[in-house]
């Protein structure tokens, strides 16, 4: 699909010269304007090419309602909701398509306590940006943007301040970065070297021109495999463009795999820094599940979407929790993906822990995932989901999104895909044999639907 | 009423009503287009809303692929005398101008530094409201740059163009008031270029215009109140985009509009004669000037656009309009205010005497303005009616370039429906104040009866 704009809980996203304009842009930031009130609005962005022009749509839409614009420039998305609370702004906008390639771009709305917006409160956002009355201010009432000086300090602070930074810096960890010419091409290295880091980078050039795929997928990795064993590191770090998510390759530059990040940081959360219930959402690995129940902590799934965890985490008192995609979250830093705190907690790990990241790695049992995608009427889909919900009437049943059951050691999940017509089913097992018949059964069970 | 207003050379609006974030970024990418994606420079006065309105003809510019130029603030004038050295394909002024707090502009700046001609305007209108934008993908999004290196070689050429060492010899001080518009940041070193003595009023970036900005006698009793303190030899009013200008004599005279345009076309066609071009309701002054230098006068139509395309045409030597506006085509196609003043500051260092004394010289007429009220669509029927009547035009030359006007041998009336208020403009002079008054209200009385 060339045209697409995609308006939703996630923000509004488009192609740069198709749907996603400036002056969508512009009417997008008057609609949240006068959904948060007048104040202060932080506006953040990544580094692509169209983030520059955005950003300008964006303050001129804030000021037109009489939102005071505070211009925090380039900067990790985690940033930016740190910045609204810290200057007790109305709320914020990140200009950032996030791991979309390069031709993408989208605005992502934080409220006042710097949460993205849940879907109450986007289709409230959505309202305001349809009636199109807005009480716009006249000259004297238009306020003067601001730029915010050093807009990472405060949260690279709370980052530092929340691990043992003197057990970290004593090791002189030598660390590659792959920053996916993003954000953490402009930040990481100094974050870094706060904690005592010998840092070597590639794709570092903050040109928002991706030289990798921007997911951190370990098929993406490659230069960052080859930096680590080059350069003797103990650990490779790889950021997607606006810095939410991290996945981390071993001292062999062998990617361990992005779902694992959330696993390395429950174990350094609830061993060193808090108990409590860890929330990840309904496809994340099964085994940063055993790694929480392994110290006594419940676990709960969540729908997809990163403020349906972050909201879980919050209502459970959660100290640490997540996505599989590589997002961690630790609310006592900020309630938010955030892939700095993630660099900490596993840093702190090879500290405390005195092993390498291979070793940290064999402690974390082994898992396959499985996906395959079906194409389906949409008119079908209530009849897969009944059918699989009798099916597995006496399992271990999770419906917040589709159909989630959950084995032994395994989970089978299928749900309908909000942005396709087809359903996604995966399934993850100890065994890739195990994998495949979890999918088989649930394939065959469909038929009386689907047919054969 | 305070209504968006396009035209083919630009767009104004009001803040917080008509003039909104959209319409600007859609008018800059219409202009974009027209450019090709080329390379547009763009500059702004002091008022509150300017930073908003550029940011939004930058974001609409950057999206048709345009390179952009930030000049920041910038008076219209410099901008427009930096657009051809740029080799820049075109401009956009981000300014109120002459316009009350409130109200914000676009003009559109054409390659060689005038203004867009009216063919290309209605091509850039036609984008827009087709909506039928050039669109650059992520790979070729205009950037945009902040440039601060252009006031040096404006006034470089400002040096050279005047007769600096006369106006350094004559030691003058002047009074400045640029109505805290785009001029405050640009007086200084227009001082020091010139090198008189600088008194600045109201030259302060506060983004809050200090009187209404229209260079006036109204606007420019601060202006005289402080001539004698400062013993000053001169003194000026400009808009807040420094395109005009009204003079004050040291002896506190504030002196009309009109009377800047004749008396800098004086001292201009004393050096260099050629045509001289008013618009058809700029006192006749003008004409009693060109004619004493044995010059041709070019009536263009009200509107500073057509003023500078029909010097541009007929290679004139100086133009203006009766609103303060003067151009000199051989320095640039802007109506530059600190040129005119730099022009007025020669002729009296090259003269001597005083500026009222200099004022008194010129031939001087009666004018009388009067508005009649009516809606847009009954002020064109009114006119039309008017010109098909005869008898109040006996004896007179009748011309139609833009509206009506009457010429008798000892004055002249001009009609015209207003571009920008629903209402008819009435102006005429004559050498008998009883004479011009009659004239103004017998027209008033026709149109009123139609309307």
């Amino acid at each position: 699909m060339k045209d697409f704009l995609k308006v939703g809980i996630s923000g509004v996203r488009g192609v740069i010269g198709e749907t996603f304009t400036p002056q969508l842009a512009t009417s997008f930031a008057r609609a949240f304007g006068v959904f948060v009130g007048r104040g202060g609005v932080v506006v953040g962005r990544d580094t692509r090419p169209s983030g520059d022009m955005i950003e300008r749509a964006v303050v001129a839409g804030l000021q037109s309602v009489g939102c005071q614009p505070l211009l925090a420039g380039i900067v990790p998305t985690p940033t930016v909701g740190i910045l609204v609370r810290d200057l007790a702004a109305r709320g914020g906008i990140t200009i950032t398509a996030s791991h979309n390639p390069a031709p993408w771009n989208a605005l992502k709305f934080m409220g006042r306590d710097g949460l993205f917006l849940d879907r109450t409160r986007a289709e409230e956002l959505l309202d305001i940006y349809h009636q199109g009355r807005f009480d716009l201010v006249n000259e004297e009432g238009l306020p003067v943007t601001e730029i915010i000086s050093d807009p990472t300090g405060t949260h690279f602070k709370r980052v530092i301040d929340y691990v043992d930074s003197a057990a970290i810096r004593q090791r002189r960890f030598r660390v590659a970065v792959d920053a996916c010419n993003g954000v953490g091409a402009v930040h990481t290295r100094r974050f870094l070297e706060q904690l005592g880091c010998v840092v070597t980078m590639c794709h570092d050039l903050p040109t928002g021109i991706f030289e990798r795929e921007a997911e951190p997928l370990p098929e993406n990795l490659g230069a960052l495999s080859a930096l680590v064993s080059a350069q003797h590191c103990d650990v490779g770090f790889a950021q997607d463009p606006d810095g939410d998510r991290l996945a981390v390759t071993d001292e062999h530059g062998l990617p361990i795999g992005e779902d694992l990040t959330v696993a390395l940081a429950v174990q350094a959360v609830l061993d060193r820094h808090a108990r409590g219930p860890v929330a990840i959402h309904l496809s994340t690995s099964r085994a940063v599940q055993d790694v929480a129940e392994k110290r006594g902590a419940e676990v709960t799934r969540t729908r997809i979407g990163e403020v349906n965890v972050v909201q879980a985490m919050l209502a459970l008192n959660s100290p640490v929790g997540g996505e599989g995609n590589g997002g961690v979250i630790v609310p006592a830093v900020l309630p938010g993906r955030d892939s700095y705190i993630a660099m900490a907690l596993v840093l702190e790990l090879l500290a405390k822990e005195n092993q390498t990241l291979s070793q940290l790695r064999q402690g974390i049992p082994r898992y396959v995932v499985l996906k395959e995608k079906i194409r389906v009427r949409p008119e079908q889909v209530p009849e897969i989901l009944r059918l699989l919900r009798r099916r597995h009437e006496h399992d271990k049943i999770n419906l917040l999104d589709g159909v989630f059951v959950e084995f032994d050691g395994a989970w089978v999940h299928v749900r309908p895909s909000n942005t396709e017509p087809v359903i996604r089913m995966s399934a993850e097992a100890p065994t890739r044999e195990a994998a495949a018949l979890l999918l088989q059964e649930t394939r065959a069970a469909l038929s009386p639907v689907l047919g054969n | 009423m305070n209504g968006l207003r396009l035209s083919s050379f630009g767009l104004r609006g009001f803040v917080g009503e008509s003039l909104t974030p959209e319409v600007v970024m859609d008018f800059a990418t219409a202009f974009g287009t027209f450019t090709d994606g080329g390379l547009v420079l763009v500059g702004r006065d002091t008022r509150l809303s300017s930073p908003m309105v550029q940011a939004s003809v930058i974001a609409g510019l950057m999206a048709a692929g345009c390179e952009v130029l930030d000049l920041g603030i910038c008076p219209t004038p410099i901008l427009q005398f930096t657009v051809p050295r740029r080799k820049a394909a075109g401009a956009i002024a981000i300014s109120g101008g002459h316009m009350r707090t409130g109200w914000n502009a676009l003009t559109l700046i054409s390659a060689d530094g005038g203004f867009v001609d009216p063919v290309s305007g209605e091509a850039v209108l036609d984008v827009y409201h087709a909506r039928d934008f050039r669109r650059a993908d992520w790979q070729h999004l205009g950037t945009a740059t902040q440039i601060n290196d252009f006031a040096t070689p404006y006034f470089a050429a400002l040096e050279e163009h005047l007769d600096v060492a006369a106006i350094r010899r004559a030691n003058l001080t002047v009074v400045i008031d640029v109505a805290n518009g785009a001029g405050c940041r640009y007086l200084e070193p227009f001082a020091q270029c010139l090198g008189f003595r600088l008194v600045a009023v109201n030259a302060e970036e506060s983004g809050y215009m200090a009187h209404d900005p229209e260079p006036r006698p109204r606007n420019a009793r601060q202006v005289a109140s402080i001539m004698p303190l400062a013993k000053a030899h001169a003194g000026f009013v400009t808009s807040s985009d420094l395109g005009r200008v009204s003079l004050v004599a040291e002896d506190c005279e504030t002196a009309s509009e009109e009377y800047t345009f004749p008396l800098v076309a004086d001292h201009v066609l004393a050096r260099t004669p050629g045509t001289v071009v008013a618009n058809c309701c700029t006192t006749r002054t003008v004409d009693d000037i060109a004619r004493t230098h044995g010059c041709r006068i070019v009536k263009a139509a009200v509107g500073q656009a057509f003023v500078i395309s029909t010097l541009t045409d007929e290679q004139g030597a100086v133009g203006g309009e009766g609103n303060g506006s003067v151009a000199v085509p051989r320095f640039s196609r802007a109506f530059d205010g600190l040129l005119t003043i730099g022009l007025v500051l020669e002729d009296l260092a090259q003269r001597g005497g005083t500026l009222s004394q200099r004022l008194r010289e010129l031939p001087r007429y009666h004018i009388v303005k009067r508005q009649v009220y009516g809606e847009p669509r009954h002020c064109y029927s009114a006119l039309d009616s008017l010109q098909h009547d005869p008898e109040w035009s006996a004896g007179a030359i009748l011309d139609h370039t833009d509206g009506l006007r009457a010429d008798w041998a000892d004055g002249w009336v001009h009609v015209r429906a207003s571009r920008t208020e629903p209402m008819v403009r009435i102006i005429s002079e004559s050498r008998l104040r009883s004479q011009v008054e009659a004239r103004v209200a017998d027209i008033a009385r026709r149109l009123e009866r139609e309307l």
